[in-house]
């Protein structure tokens, strides 16, 4: 073993260029996949780091909930559950050593009179003793923190946020902490390294479930018809998951169809039948539970499957390298085989040197790996970039140095074996200064480097398509000019604030940033716009009957006075909403040119009466109709909207600004922020930024396939090219003698050049169509994720092949060009 | 043929045959070949160009199969043995001196040398004493640790010979050895194989040139594929 590798690493040592150019390419690919491994690993392989995490089960509820749904990024609103169904089901089970419940909420926290815009928990009782963990300090809520509505104002705080906002203080117990406008006692803080139970969630306190109210949680908790609460627990020993979910549903189908049943009223037959038939969900939950795990396969599937595939081409390099590397050493391998070497052994040789390759491509690898994860952070928005470790851990490491091995094997195993065939005489004859290569290497040959083209043009084209659709959602008419706009969020009620004063707050606010120099128009609305926020209500309108509910189901949005005009939005008809449309005045709205265009309200929807919300009542009146602005995210189509003024409305508790100004609004960021802590320095002011930067975290996921999938497609183009070249390199050197044969017959330099272009000719062909049909599948595949583009773009396609098509020629022209320059004289002399 | 001393040949061959098939042309490179080589013996195969001798050499030393005939190798039959037990046969009981000496340019010397001891379960200790042995039998001894790149074409013959007879083989078999050897270093190699002989190594050398095959004891003469002359020097 150890003769192996002294020989390995003296046999890479030999042709350092070769073996460093080899490296390389392995670097970049395993590279590549070790960096996607990472995020892959974090977001959707990571267990939780408590007491045998593979005893946890997630549970849920799906089928009919009538009445109110409420979820976060711990999952749908299908897997949640009702308070009073959690206690009891909490209650009466047997077969686990507890059910913990959970819900995040935001956070507005004041920390030695600085305010803190987190993440918090409301969590059972039973959530820490069922995760089993022990705390960094203090101790973590229990059942009798959580035993009495409203009575224990206690917290726990994570060991991060102890670190950052409490410098580790030891005597961090029993200090306070204001969570939401109610002061709670730090009883404790929770170990290092853990975040709770939801991937992409960092909270920094956890409350007890009864105080829900005083954190401003206002699910309600009584109604067996409102369903909130993500519920997991953990397996008593000896019960495996089938038996828990069968004794569960013995316990939940009882309650369902003789508690909850009789409380739906008016609902129909079919719908009952279902809501009857609801079974519980018992499944495992050694990952906690997240929405993540739903939303980033898709994306992080294909990104694993873009860079196998520039490994694919790398490891196609390598097997080249090998088998030319191989074809030089046929005297040495036929000389070792006669004095008496088995061909395991020298298998065995040669598979060392390809591991010892592929283990210092890896080594390297890890470098390369480091440097993606740094772009994808670079890609990400900081609250995304937080929640991953850009780090290589362990299982990075592992990965990369498993993946290396493979690869040495997978792809030193065709070239050894050929090198070792068993054509002992040939290979000894053929004597040292010659190369000698069968038919079979050369076709094999011909085949990685079609293959890399094939994989490198489907790339190619694929990115192009990405990289297209990414231009036109940054094209995409907005419906708003949003260049010189700044925004920021702020929720008064988490402050302590309530509806009035809230209100008073708001217009202050508005006066307040609109003194700010170089602010030229301000505007607030209760849903942030282009954030990938929404809020639907069923209306009716005036002289429109809806055949469906889901037919009057409308966007909405509530916002200031002159909100139109600080956008620079134009009215189609009507007017814009003014100071006079306050709380008691008669109320209006704005719909926009999609709302008059579904309801086909035509050049009639000024003076038409709506409904708000899911009422018989037509007290509403459409007072102006405006331009299609975009709502949730770019992507979508603008939805009919319909808009009322924030001060006509009860319940403002939170709201996002935009200001509109003359300079570059980067620079009136820190103003911004100054102007809120002056109305309230207890205020968190959140989300503020520019709304350039806005619409860029909403795009981010576009961003980062698009310009990931390109990087990664030039990356795999050039490793193809250098394949090629490779290969072409050493054809033209075997072939030399030919050449020469040829050049002293008469043919002149352009027929040689011809002679080498046309093979590269033939894989360029081969490999293009190839590629492109794979990439026509790809392009199917990727519709949903394409923007106004469809999957066999023309332009996509024809940019991608001219490209690979130039590069591969131009790898193909140094050594036609090399080829046309041998000397016959030479070449005939050549041994 | 000429039988060993307690009656068995150590090499003896009978109706050896060798057919190449190429494109639908056979070409019978060997034809109903019989001889011996007894233990101890010098045998020479010469020819002309062609007449089958590296053919026969390839098959007396496990490179290549007869397509017909009998072949024993120390009174045991070859034609069944697995590659693997080929092989084995090769490393113990065959020495190989290559006109084109072959010696490896990434090994050093006591490299090459120790190559086929390394394919034995051999201590490292008894590699290195039959190293440096070998070495010492061939003059070369002070060029151990230099690579065949820095020897001349008559020292790199010499390794090749040190190579060959390292592991205590029971022939020698040599394919013009002094093929890419000027006349001075081709007798200097010549003379080598003599002492061998003369110290107990059997030996079978191919050579197209009458003045080498004079060194051995007896010259078997190949032409079309065919024995032609078996005679005593």
């Amino acid at each position: 073993m150890m003769r192996n590798l002294r020989l390995a690493a003296r046999m890479l040592l030999k042709t350092p260029f070769v073996s460093g150019v080899a490296v390389l390419s392995l670097a970049l690919g395993i590279g590549a996949n070790a960096a996607i491994f990472s995020i892959f690993e974090q977001l959707l392989l990571r267990e939780l780091p408590v007491r045998e995490p593979g005893q946890l089960v997630n549970l849920a509820a799906p089928g009919p909930k009538p009445g109110s749904t409420s979820s976060n990024d711990a999952g749908r609103s299908t897997i949640t559950f009702s308070y009073p169904m959690f206690r009891d089901l909490e209650k009466r089970q047997t077969v686990f050593t507890g059910i913990a419940a959970h819900k995040l909420f935001s956070a507005s926290l004041g920390v030695r009179n600085e305010p803190v815009a987190e993440r918090g928990v409301l969590v059972s009782g039973s959530y820490f003793p069922v995760l089993g963990l022990t705390p960094a300090k203090g101790r973590l809520l229990s059942p009798d923190d959580d035993d009495v509505k409203g009575a224990h104002y206690v917290a726990v705080i994570s060991y991060a946020f102890w670190e950052n906002k409490f410098g580790k203080d030891p005597g961090i117990v029993g200090q306070p902490i204001v969570v939401n406008g109610n002061t709670f006692s730090i009883i404790g803080v929770a170990p290092q390294g853990f975040d709770g139970t939801t991937v992409s969630q960092m909270p920094v306190v956890w409350i007890p479930l009864e105080m829900r109210e005083q954190v401003q949680v206002r699910e309600d908790a009584e109604s067996r018809r409102s369903y909130w609460l993500y519920l997991f627990a953990r397996l008593k020993p000896g019960v495996n998951i089938e038996t828990a979910r069968t004794a569960m549903n013995a316990l939940y189908r009882p309650i369902v169809t003789d508690v909850e049943a009789p409380l739906q009223v008016k609902m129909d037959s079919v719908t009952m039948r279902a809501f009857k038939a609801k079974l519980l969900r018992v499944e495992p939950g050694a990952r906690g539970q997240s929405q993540v795990h739903e939303e980033a396969t898709t994306p992080i599937m294909l990104l694993f499957l873009v860079t196998g595939m520039v490994l694919l081409i790398a490891c196609a390099n390598i097997a080249n390298l090998l088998l030319a590397r191989g074809a030089g050493r046929a005297t040495e391998m036929g000389v070792r085989l006669a004095l008496g070497a088995t061909r395991r052994a020298l298998v065995a040789q040669l598979l060392t040197e390809s591991v010892l390759l592929a283990l210092l491509g890896g080594v390297v690898a890890l470098l390369v790996a480091q440097w993606t994860m740094s772009g994808i952070v670079a890609l990400l928005p900081p609250f995304a970039a937080a929640m991953l470790q850009f780090s290589l851990r362990w299982p990075v490491i592992a990965f990369a140095v498993g993946l290396s091995v493979v690869t040495g094997v997978v792809f030193g195993l065709f070239p050894a074996l050929h090198s070792t065939r068993n054509d002992l005489i040939g290979a000894i004859r053929a004597g040292a200064n010659q190369i000698t290569g069968g038919r079979a290497a050369a076709r094999f040959r011909a085949a990685l480097v079609t293959a890399q083209i094939a994989l490198s043009t489907s790339l190619l084209i694929v990115s192009a398509l990405f990289l297209r659709s990414l231009m036109n959602v940054s094209r995409a008419d907005l419906g708003v000019r949003v260049e010189h706009l700044a925004t920021f969020s702020v929720d008064a009620r988490r402050a302590g604030y309530d509806t009035a004063r809230s209100a008073v707050l708001f217009s202050r606010a508005e006066e307040e940033l609109t003194a700010v120099p170089g602010v030229t128009a301000v505007a607030s609305a209760r849903v942030p716009l282009i954030a990938n926020s929404d809020w639907e209500s069923t209306i009716k309108i005036q002289g429109h009957d809806c055949s469906a509910e889901s037919e009057c189901q409308v966007a909405l949005n509530r916002v200031s006075a002159g909100f139109f005009g600080a956008l620079n939005v134009p009215m189609v008809g009507g007017r814009e909403f003014s100071a006079v449309d306050r709380l008691g005045a008669p109320k209006v709205a704005i719909v926009n040119q999609a709302f008059v265009k579904r309801y086909k309200l035509g050049d009639h929807a000024v003076g038409k009466y709506i409904s708000d919300g899911n009422t018989d009542s037509l007290n509403v009146e459409i007072v102006g109709v405006a331009r299609d602005i975009k709502y949730a995210n770019v992507k979508d189509e603008v939805p009919p909207v319909f808009y009322t003024p924030w001060r006509q409305d009860a319940h403002a508790g939170d709201m996002s600004f935009y200001v509109r100004t003359s300079l570059p609004p980067a620079q009136i960021l820190g103003a911004m922020r100054a102007t809120m802590q002056r109305l309230d320095p207890n205020l968190p002011v959140e989300e503020l930024k520019t709304m350039p930067q806005q619409i860029r975290e909403t795009n981010v996921f576009d961003r980062m396939i698009g310009i990931l999938s390109l990087a990664f497609a030039l990356v795999a183009t050039m490793l193809a090219s250098i394949g090629l070249y490779g290969v072409l390199s050493y054809t033209v050197a075997q072939r030399t003698r030919e050449i020469g044969v040829r050049m002293a017959l008469g043919a002149d330099a352009r027929s040689v050049r011809r002679l080498v272009m046309r093979q590269v000719a033939g894989m360029v062909v081969i490999g293009g169509l190839l590629g492109i049909g794979a990439a026509l599948a790809a392009g199917r595949a990727a519709r949903n994720m394409l923007y106004q583009l469809e999957g066999y773009d023309p332009v996509a396609f024809t940019v991608a092949v001219l490209l690979l098509a130039s590069v591969a020629l131009l790898a193909g022209w140094i050594p036609a060009r090399r080829a046309s320059a041998v000397d016959p004289m030479q070449a005939l002399r050549y041994d | 043929m000429a039988p060993n001393g307690n009656g068995t040949p150590l090499i003896k061959l009978e109706s050896i045959k060798k057919v190449f098939y190429t494109d639908e042309v056979e070409t019978h490179a060997l034809i109903d070949v019989h001889f011996a080589i007894a233990k101890g013996e010098y045998v020479a195969i010469s020819g002309p160009s062609g007449c089958g001798k590296t053919t026969l050499l390839s098959i007396l030393g496990l490179l290549d199969t007869p397509s017909g005939g009998e072949y024993d190798l120390a009174g045991e039959s070859v034609a069944r043995l697995t590659p693997v037990d080929r092989a084995r046969v090769r490393n113990r009981q065959i020495g190989f001196i290559f006109q084109a000496f072959n010696l490896i340019g990434d090994l050093t010397v006591a490299e090459n040398v120790e190559l086929p001891l390394t394919y034995r379960e051999m201590a490292a200790s008894e590699r290195k004493d039959r190293v440096a042995k070998a070495l010492e039998r061939v003059q070369m001894s002070h060029r151990a640790k230099h690579f065949p790149a820095q020897l001349s074409g008559g020292q790199q013959q010499r390794v090749a010979v040190a190579r060959a007879v390292a592991g205590d083989p029971a022939i020698l078999l040599a394919d013009e050895p002094t093929g890419n050897l000027d006349s001075k270093n081709g007798e200097a190699v010549m003379e080598l194989l003599r002492e061998l002989n003369q110290n107990g190594s059997t030996i079978c050398m191919v050579t197209h040139d009458a003045r080498y095959a004079q060194h051995a004891d007896r010259t078997v003469e190949l032409f079309d594929g065919r024995v032609v002359e078996a005679a005593a020097v």
